[in-house]
C-alpha cells in the first residue's frame, strides 16, 4: 500500500533527530532567497568561488571545529565550558613559537630584522601546528581527568580553565597581543583552494571524527555511558576511559579551532578570541538534537546547528541589521529553541506526530 | 478486635492497575484500621509498591475504590493524598540533609517573632514535638544530614505526624538501614503511635520483624491478594509459603530434564569462591559452581543474594577470601575483567543497571560482546543484525525489527535481550539475579526452560530468584541465605519446607 | 577537650569553607603588608571595598541562586545594559533619581523573565540566563554603539563623596597620616550584603531557598513533598537577582562615568568564582551570604597584591582566582563525598576508623596548604628573593624604549603647558613630546624637529575638559606598563590642572589600562600636529 508506506517514511523522517535543524536552516535560507538579492550568488574569481553562502560556511567553520568535540563531550553526559579559554591557550602557544621576542627570546641578529617579514617564522610551520595542539591536547586531558576521575561536576570542573585558561593565555604572551606576519599561518584561516580551506579542515575533521565513532565501538560506546552509566559499566564498558577520550578529543578540537582563530585576525588575542565561543557550540549541539542531558549523538546534526546560527547573523548582516542587533537576536533563537525543545511543548508534538506510541 | 466500620481508616477494594504488558495489580482488596500495625508483604514486583502508590495518588488505578473514614475519595496526587491525612516515609528520606532538624520538622511553619523567624522558639518547638510525638531526646540544631538514617527517619515521622497531622502512616522499608536498637526504638514509637489510634502500614521483607510489631498480615504475589490473617493466628512457615507461592503449572517435565542432565555434572568446578566477603554486602562465604551445572541461590529479600552475585561477577573488590575462575585467582575485581574470564551477570534491576534504553535491540545485544572485543574491532551495523536476528529467534524476543529502541519493548522481551547480550559472549559462568522478575507468565516459563538448556550446553549457572519454587525447579544445587550469611546448602531435590525454616532464620 | 573541639567541628562542618576562606584572606594580606610598606596604608584595605562594591551587590544576589542550586551568567548583560540606559537616559535630561528607580525597575523585570523560564517552562538555568545576557547586550547596542559619559550631578556626588569612619579618623589625624575614607557605593552594597544575611537566616522565603538545593536536585523534589511554595520562590531569587545586577550596574556606571555595551565583559564569571571561594557550593543547599563577601575581598586582595608585586602581570590575577575556585571545589567535592563516608566510618571498628579519618584530614590539608603555598610564592617569591619574577621579560635586542623625559617635561610644565604627550617606540624607535598651552599653541619635538601649531584657546579648554571629565584626577586612571611588542608605543600623558600635576603612563597592546586611559589619548592625538617623518 503505497499511501501507507509514504505515511511511514513521512514520520521516520520527521521523527529523525536531524529533521528539525535541516528544516530551521532550509526555512532561513528561503527566507534569504526571497528577501535578499543575489544571495545564493556563487562568484568565480582566480580560481576561486565566492559568495554570500560560501561566508557563511566559511564564518562558521570555527563553530563546526568546536561542535564535533563538544558533541561527543554532551553525548557521555557532561560538558565543557572551557573551550574558549583553550583557543586562547592555542593562539598564544602559536604566536609565541612564530614570534618568541616578547619572552625575551635572543634572536642573532640577522633573524632580527626579520620580525616583520611575511615569510618569517622561529619554528617551522609544521611543529607550530604541532605544538599548539599537543598544548590542547593537554588541556582537553586535564578536563577529562577533573571530571572522570575525580568525580567533579562537568560544568564545575571545566568552569576552572574556563577561568585561569585566559589567564595562563595572557601569561603566555606576557599580555601582548602578537602579531603574526607569517604568511603560510594565515593560509589557515583565510586560505582558499577553490572552498575556504577552514572548511577542508572540518571537512577532514569530521570525516575522521565520523571514522573513528562509526566504524569503532567508540561511538556507541559513548552513547551507552551518555544514556545509562552504570549498565554501560556493568557491561564490562570503562566508561572513566570513554569520558576522558571525549574531553581529551574536545580540547585537540579548541586547539584546532584556536588555529583558524587566530589565522583569521593574524593577531593572538588572548583577551578577546574566544570570547563566549563555548556558548555557540554548545547552541549548535542543542539544535542538533543531542540531548543535553547525554546519548545519542549526531555529527552531521551538529554541523548544521553551526551553520544555522551562522545563517542567522549572515542573513542579518545581509538585511543590514546592525551588529550590536545580532546578539539580542541570538538571546531570541535560544529562547525559540528552549521553547521548541521544552517538555511541554515535546509532549504536545508527540501527541501530534505519533501514533498512540505503544510498547509492543 | 471487632470488625467495626468505623474502624476503618482506609478500605481498598478490588483494585486492578496494568502495565503495558503486565498486569501489576488483579482486583486487589486492602483496608487498614484505626489503631493497627497493619503489615504489606511480597517480593520485588509482586505488586505491593504499586499498592502503595495507588494509595498514595502517585498512580491511578484502572479500578477500584479507595474509602477514606467510610467516604469515597479519588486520590488526585500526592499533595493531595497528604492533605487527606496519608503520609509516608520512604527507605529514602525525602527531607533536607543540609537543613537542621528543628528545621526540617518546622519549615513552612516556623515561628515567627515581629515578622522575623524566631529560632529559639523554632527549637524549643521542635526538641518538645520530638519529645512528646516520639519519646526521643536529641540536639535539634544539627544538621538533619549529620545523624543516623534512623534517626532521620524518626524526624520524617514527626514531621507527618504533627505538621501534616497524618491519621494513616505508611512506612516504607524502615527498618533496612537500622541496627537492632534502632529498630527497637522504632517499634516502641509505633506502638505509642498505634495507641493514639494512627493507622500504619509496614512494609518490609524482615519476617521477624513483621511478628513483633504487627497486628495483621497481607501478602500480595504477582499483582494478587493472597491473604489476610491476624499475626497471632499465622504461623510462620504458613506466611512464607504463601510469599514464596505453589507452583500453578505444568513444569514437571523440567524435573526430568534435570535428573537427566545430574549426570552430565562435571566433577571440577569452574568457578570458586572461598571465605568470600564484604563489609556490609555478605558474610565470608565458600561457593563454588560447575559446569552443566544450575546452582540456585535462595534466600528472602535482604539475605545478600545481589550482593554474593555482584561480587561474584566482580563489581567490586571483596574485602576478604579468593574467587577461582579455571582454577586460577581472580586479581582484578572488574566487569571488563570478568567478561574477559567468561563471567557474566544479568543484574536484578533491568531498568537501573541493565538496559539502555535509548539504544537499539542489536546495539544492546551486542554490548558486552563489544567491550569485551575492546574499542577497535568494531561489530559492525550488519554482524549486530546477524547476530541479534539469531538471538531474537533463539529466545522468542518480541520486537518489530533490530532497529527497535529496547525502551519500547515489554519488560519480558527486555529480560530476554539482556539474556541474550550475556549469551552472545558465550561465557562459562552465567549469573542470572532475578531473571523472572516483571514478567509475565509465559515467559517465565521461557525463561526457566531456557536455565536449564544452558545448564545442559555445558554453562554453569547461578540462578537467583524471589520464588522459592522457580529456584527448586531449574537447580541441581541450592545454597540457601539469610541475612547475609550462606545458612546452607541443599541438593535440588531436597524438600521445599526445609530450605524454608533456612530461608526464615531463627527456627519456629 | 579534643572531645569538645571535635563536637564543635562537627556542630559546624558547615562553616569550614568559609573559615578556609577567611583564614585565607587573613594570611594573603598579613604577608602582603609584611612584604609591601605600601599596602600598610589603610586606605589600600578599604580600596579593596571601594573598588568593588558593584561585585559585593552582584556576589549577594549570586549566592541565593546559587543556593538554590542555580545559576545566572546574565548578571553581566544586565549590568552592561543598566550603565548604557543610565547613561543615556542622563543624557536626554531625566531626573538620577528616577533613573535609578526605572533601571531597578528593569532588572526585575528582565530576572522575572528568566525565571519564568526556568520555573514554568523548566529550561535549564544556564541556558535561560545565557539567553537572557546575549539579549541584554544586545540591548546596550539598540541604544548607542559608542560609550556615552556619564555627566550628572547626583552621580558624580555619589562618585566623590568621602565617607569618614568614625574612631578610625581621630586615630589617623592623631597619626598626621591621610584620613582612610570609604564612599557611598560601599555603604550601599554593604547594607544590601546585611539585608541578604537577614534574609538568608530570617525568613521563610531564606529557609525555602536553602532547602531547595543541594542534594544532587533531591532536596527540589523533598520540598516539594514538604508543600514548600518551590517554584514561587526560585521565580523570586532570579527576580531579586535581576534586581542586584541592575544595582550593581548602577554603581558599576559611577565608577567608570560612562555606559557602553562592552562593559562588565566576563564579569559573571568574576561573581560565580567569588560566590564559590566564599564557601557556597554550585550544587546548591549549601553555604552562606556571609562568604560572598570573603570571596569578593580575596577577588581584590589578589589583584591588590599583584599590582603591588609590580613584576607580575595582572593576567595572573584570572590564574590565581581560577586555582582558587578549583582548590574551593575541590574541597566542596570531598566535603559531599564525606558525607555517605561518614556512615561507613561510624560502622567500622574504632581503630579502623581513626586511621581512615586521620589519613583523610592529611591528604585534604596537604592539597589545601600545596595550593595556596604554590599562589602565594608565586606572587611573593620574585620580591623576596630580589628576582625578575616569571612573567618579566628581559631588555634584549630591539628598540629600547626611551626613557620618559622627565626633564624636559618639567621644563614643559614650568613654561606653562598644561597638557604634555610623549610617546615613544615603535617599529622605527621614535620619541616624540608635544606640549599643549592654555593659549592654544602646540609644540611638538621628535628630537630632531620642531613643529608648531595653533588652536584656539576654545579648542584647547574643550580638550581638557574632555580628559578631567574621563576622571583623569581620579584613582580611576593608573600607571600600566609592560614591556612592548616590536611595534608597540609606550605613551606618557602629562596633564596639569589648578594646581595639580599628574602623570599617567600605559603601553600598546597592554590589556588592562583603564580604557579611559586610551580614550583621552585619542582626544590628545587628534589634536596634535604630524611630523614629516613620523613612523
Amino acid at each position: 500500500m503505497k499511501k501507507k508506506s509514504m505515511s511511514e517514511t513521512f514520520r521516520r523522517l520527521t521523527e529523525s533527530r536531524i529533521f528539525l535543524p535541516i528544516l530551521a536552516l532550509l526555512i532561513i535560507l528561503l527566507f534569504d532567497a526571497i528577501f535578499i538579492p543575489e544571495f545564493f550568488k556563487i562568484q568565480v574569481r582566480g580560481g576561486d568561488l565566492y559568495g554570500r553562502v560560501i561566508d557563511i560556511m566559511r564564518n562558521a567553520s570555527t563553530v563546526m571545529v568546536l561542535a564535533i568535540g563538544m558533541t561527543l563531550v554532551i553525548a557521555t553526559g557532561g560538558i565543557d565550558l572551557s573551550v574558549g579559554a583553550v583557543m586562547a591557550i592555542a593562539s598564544s602557544v602559536a604566536a609565541i613559537m612564530m614570534n618568541p621576542t616578547i619572552i625575551g627570546v635572543e634572536l642573532p641578529p640577522n633573524l632580527l630584522a626579520f620580525i616583520n617579514d611575511p615569510n618569517f617564522t622561529y619554528s617551522p610551520l609544521w611543529e607550530v601546528i604541532l605544538v599548539t595542539l599537543a598544548v590542547s591536547i593537554v588541556c582537553g586531558l586535564w578536563n577529562g581527568l577533573l571530571v572522570a576521575y575525580m568525580d567533579i561536576q562537568a560544568m564545575v570542573a571545566t568552569l576552572i580553565l574556563m577561568i585561569a585558561g585566559r589567564g595562563i593565555a595572557q601569561l603566555i604572551t606576557n599580555g601582548v597581543r602578537i602579531q603574526i606576519f607569517y604568511e603560510p599561518y594565515s593560509f589557515i584561516g583565510q586560505g582558499w583552494i577553490l572552498l575556504p580551506f577552514s572548511l577542508y579542515i572540518v571537512a577532514i575533521l569530521f570525516l575522521i571524527t565520523w571514522l573513528i565513532t562509526r566504524k569503532t565501538a567508540i561511538g556507541m560506546f559513548i552513547e551507552s555511558v551518555g544514556i545509562n552509566p552504570k549498565a554501560s559499566h556493568y557491561s564490562g564498558i570503562k566508561e572513566k576511559r570513554i569520558k576522558l577520550l571525549a574531553y581529551t578529543f574536545c580540547g585537540f578540537c579548541a586547539g584546532l579551532a584556536g588555529l583558524i582563530a587566530s589565522s583569521n585576525i593574524k593577531t593572538s588575542d588572548a583577551f578577546n578570541i574566544g570570547k563566549t565561543i563555548e556558548l555557540d557550540a554548545i547552541l549548535a549541539v542543542v539544535i542538533g538534537g543531542t540531548s543535553m542531558s547525554g546519548g545519542r549523538f549526531s555529527l552531521p546534526a551538529s554541523l548544521i546547528g553551526a551553520l544555522v546560527i551562522q545563517a542567522i547573523t549572515t542573513t542579518m548582516y545581509a538585511l543590514g541589521v546592525p551588529a550590536f542587533a545580532l546578539q539580542a537576536i541570538k538571546g531570541l533563537v535560544v529562547v525559540f529553541v528552549i521553547l521548541l525543545y521544552s517538555e511541554p511543548v515535546r509532549v504536545l508534538l508527540n501527541k501530534v506526530t505519533s501514533e498512540k506510541g505503544r510498547p509492543l | 478486635m471487632n470488625m467495626n466500620k468505623e474502624d476503618l481508616l482506609v478500605e481498598m477494594k478490588g483494585i486492578s492497575k496494568s502495565f503495558p504488558g503486565v498486569q501489576a495489580l488483579e482486583n486487589v482488596d486492602f483496608d487498614l484500621r484505626t489503631g493497627e500495625v497493619h503489615a504489606l508483604l511480597g517480593g520485588n514486583g509482586a505488586g505491593k509498591s504499586t499498592l502503595i502508590k495507588v494509595l498514595t495518588g502517585v498512580l491511578k488505578p484502572d479500578k477500584g475504590k479507595i474509602f477514606l473514614y467510610g467516604e469515597e475519595v479519588t486520590i488526585r496526587s500526592p499533595q493531595h493524598a497528604q492533605e487527606l491525612g496519608i503520609s509516608t516515609v520512604y527507605q529514602e528520606i525525602n527531607l533536607c540533609p543540609n537543613l537542621s532538624v528543628a528545621e526540617n520538622i518546622l519549615i513552612g511553619r516556623e515561628p515567627m517573632k515581629r515578622g522575623v523567624i524566631d529560632w529559639k522558639a523554632m527549637n524549643a518547638q521542635a526538641d518538645e514535638i520530638l519529645r512528646r510525638v516520639l519519646g526521643m531526646d536529641i540536639d535539634v540544631t544539627r544538621l538533619l544530614g549529620s545523624y543516623s538514617v534512623a534517626i532521620q527517619q524518626m524526624v520524617a515521622i514527626a514531621r507527618a505526624l504533627e505538621i501534616e497531622s497524618a491519621k494513616v502512616l505508611i512506612l516504607d522499608e524502615p527498618t533496612s538501614s537500622l541496627t537492632a536498637n534502632e529498630t527497637q526504638q522504632l517499634f516502641s514509637v509505633m506502638r505509642k503511635l498505634r495507641s493514639e489510634g494512627v493507622g500504619i502500614i509496614f512494609i518490609t521483607h524482615f519476617i521477624d520483624q513483621v511478628y513483633e510489631i504487627s497486628d495483621r498480615i497481607t501478602v500480595i504475589r504477582n499483582g494478587k491478594l493472597i491473604s489476610c490473617d491476624q499475626t497471632a493466628s499465622l504461623p510462620k512457615m504458613e506466611l512464607i509459603v504463601k510469599m514464596i507461592g505453589r507452583s500453578i503449572n505444568e513444569l514437571d517435565d523440567m524435573e526430568n530434564i534435570k535428573r537427566k542432565m545430574a549426570d552430565n555434572i562435571s566433577e571440577t568446578s569452574v568457578l570458586e569462591a572461598e571465605n568470600l566477603g564484604k563489609y556490609e554486602w555478605i558474610q565470608p562465604m565458600d561457593l563454588d559452581v560447575r559446569n552443566g551445572e544450575v546452582l540456585g541461590l535462595a534466600g528472602l529479600v535482604g539475605s545478600g543474594r545481589t550482593e554474593t552475585a555482584l561480587l561474584l561477577f566482580g563489581i567490586d573488590d571483596p574485602d576478604s577470601g579468593t574467587l577461582k575462575i579455571d582454577g586460577k585467582n581472580v586479581r582484578k575485581f572488574s566487569p571488563t575483567n570478568s567478561i574477559h574470564l567468561g563471567v557474566a551477570l544479568s543484574p536484578e534491576d533491568r531498568k537501573d543497571a541493565g538496559i539502555v534504553d535509548d539504544l537499539t535491540v542489536r546495539e544492546n545485544i551486542i554490548l558486552a560482546l563489544q567491550s569485551g572485543q575492546g574499542l577497535l574491532k568494531y561489530i559492525n551495523v550488519q554482524q549486530q543484525k546477524k547476530i541479534a536476528d539469531e538471538f531474537i529467534r533463539l529466545l522468542d524476543i518480541t520486537t518489530p525489527s533490530v532497529d527497535q529502541p529496547v525502551k519500547n519493548l515489554s519488560g519480558g522481551n527486555q529480560q530476554k535481550v539482556i539474556l541474550a547480550r550475556w549469551l552472545a559472549i558465550h561465557p562459562k559462568v552465567l549469573i542470572l539475579d532475578e531473571p523472572t522478575r516483571g514478567i509475565d507468565v509465559g515467559t517465565k516459563a521461557e525463561i526457566q526452560k531456557l536455565v536449564l538448556s544452558l545448564a545442559e550446553e555445558g554453562k554453569a549457572v547461578i540462578f537467583i530468584s524471589s520464588e522459592l519454587e522457580e529456584v527448586m525447579r531449574c537447580s541441581h544445587r541450592v545454597v540457601v541465605l539469610s541475612d547475609r550469611e550462606k545458612v546452607g546448602e541443599f541438593s535440588g531435590d531436597t524438600e521445599e519446607h526445609v530450605l524454608i525454616e533456612k530461608m526464615a532464620g531463627s527456627v519456629t | 577537650m579534643s572531645n569538645r573541639i571535635k563536637s564543635f567541628i562537627n556542630k559546624n562542618r558547615q562553616y569550614i569553607p568559609l573559615s578556609a576562606t577567611a583564614l585565607l584572606a587573613v594570611v594573603a594580606y598579613t604577608a602582603g603588608a609584611i612584604l609591601y610598606p605600601g599596602m600598610r596604608n589603610p586606605q589600600v584595605f578599604l580600596n579593596i571595598f571601594r573598588n568593588n562594591s558593584y561585585l559585593l551587590i552582584s556576589a549577594v544576589g549570586m549566592t541565593l541562586v546559587v543556593l538554590t542550586g542555580g545559576i545566572d551568567l546574565s548578571v553581566s548583560g544586565v549590568i552592561a545594559l543598566t550603565t548604557v540606559a543610565t547613561a543615556a537616559l542622563l543624557r536626554g535630561g531625566m531626573n538620577p533619581w528616577l533613573v535609578i528607580l526605572l533601571m531597578l525597575l528593569m532588572g526585575v523585570a528582565l530576572g522575572a523573565t528568566m525565571g519564568v523560564f526556568i520555573v514554568y517552562l523548566k529550561a535549564q538555568p544556564w541556558i535561560a540566563t545565557l539567553a537572557g545576557m546575549w539579549f541584554a547586550r544586545g540591548m546596550c547596542f539598540f541604544i548607542s554603539d559608542d560609550a556615552i559619559a556619564i555627566k550628572n550631578r547626583l552621580f558624580d556626588i555619589i562618585s566623590r563623596v568621602r565617607i569618614l569612619i568614625p574612631g578610625v579618623t581621630e586615630l589617623s589625624a592623631a597619626r598626621g597620616s591621610s584620613i582612610p575614607y570609604i564612599s557611598i557605593p560601599v555603604v550601599v552594597s554593604f547594607l544590601v550584603y546585611f539585608a541578604g544575611i537577614f534574609v538568608s537566616r530570617y525568613t521563610r522565603f531564606g529557609r525555602t531557598i536553602y532547602a531547595i538545593g543541594g542534594n544532587e536536585g533531591r532536596n527540589e523534589q523533598s520540598a516539594l513533598l514538604m508543600g514548600l511554595p518551590v517554584n514561587r520562590t526560585k521565580l523570586l531569587v532570579y527576580t531579586i537577582n535581576g534586581f542586584c545586577s541592575a544595582l550593581a550596574g548602577i554603581f558599576y556606571s559611577i565608577f567608570v562615568t560612562s555606559g557602553h555595551g562592552l562593559y562588565a565583559d566576563g564579569l559573571e564569571m568574576d561573581v560565580i568564582a567569588s560566590v564559590v571561594i566564599g564557601g557556597t557550593m554550585l550544587t546548591g543547599g549549601s553555604g552562606s551570604v556571609i562568604g560572598a563577601l570573603f570571596g569578593i575581598f580575596i577577588n581584590g586582595l589578589t589583584q591588590t597584591l599583584i599590582q603591588f608585586n609590580g613584576s607580575l602581570s595582572s593576567w595572573w590575577t584570572k590564574i590565581v582566582i581560577g586555582l582558587l575556585t578549583l582548590l574551593f571545589i575541590g574541597v566542596q567535592s570531598l566535603v559531599a563525598r564525606g558525607k555517605s563516608w561518614r556512615a561507613r566510618v561510624e560502622m567500622m571498628g574504632e581503630e579502623e576508623a581513626k586511621h581512615y579519618r586521620r589519613k583523610r584530614w592529611l591528604t585534604r590539608a596537604g592539597v589545601v596548604a600545596g595550593v595556596v603555598i604554590l599562589s602565594l610564592s608565586a606572587i611573593f617569591l620574585p620580591k623576596l628573593t630580589n628576582q625578575e619574577g616569571f612573567g618579566q621579560v628581559t631588555q634584549s635586542s630591539r628598540c629600547v624604549l626611551q626613557a620618559y623625559r622627565r626633564e624636559k617635561v618639567d621644563e614643559y610644565v614650568a613654561d606653562g603647558a598644561i597638557i604634555v604627550y610623549e610617546r615613544n617606540g615603535g617599529s622605527s624607535c621614535i620619541d616624540e613630546i608635544y606640549a599643549i598651552y592654555p593659549d592654544g599653541l602646540i609644540i611638538g619635538d621628535n628630537g630632531n624637529e620642531i613643529v608648531e601649531k595653533q588652536v584656539t584657546v576654545a579648542e584647547v579648554d574643550l580638550l581638557m575638559a574632555g580628559i578631567v571629565d574621563y576622571g583623569w584626577f581620579t584613582d580611576e586612571l593608573y600607571d600600566t606598563w609592560h614591556i612592548p611588542c616590536g611595534q608597540c608605543y609606550g605613551y606618557y600623558l602629562t596633564v596639569v590642572k589648578d594646581g595639580h600635576e599628574k602623570t599617567v603612563k600605559g603601553v600598546d597592546g597592554g590589556t588592562d589600562a583603564p580604557v579611559l586611559f586610551w580614550q583621552s589619548l585619542s582626544l590628545v592625538k587628534a589634536i596634535v600636529p604630524q611630523f614629516d617623518t613620523s613612523g
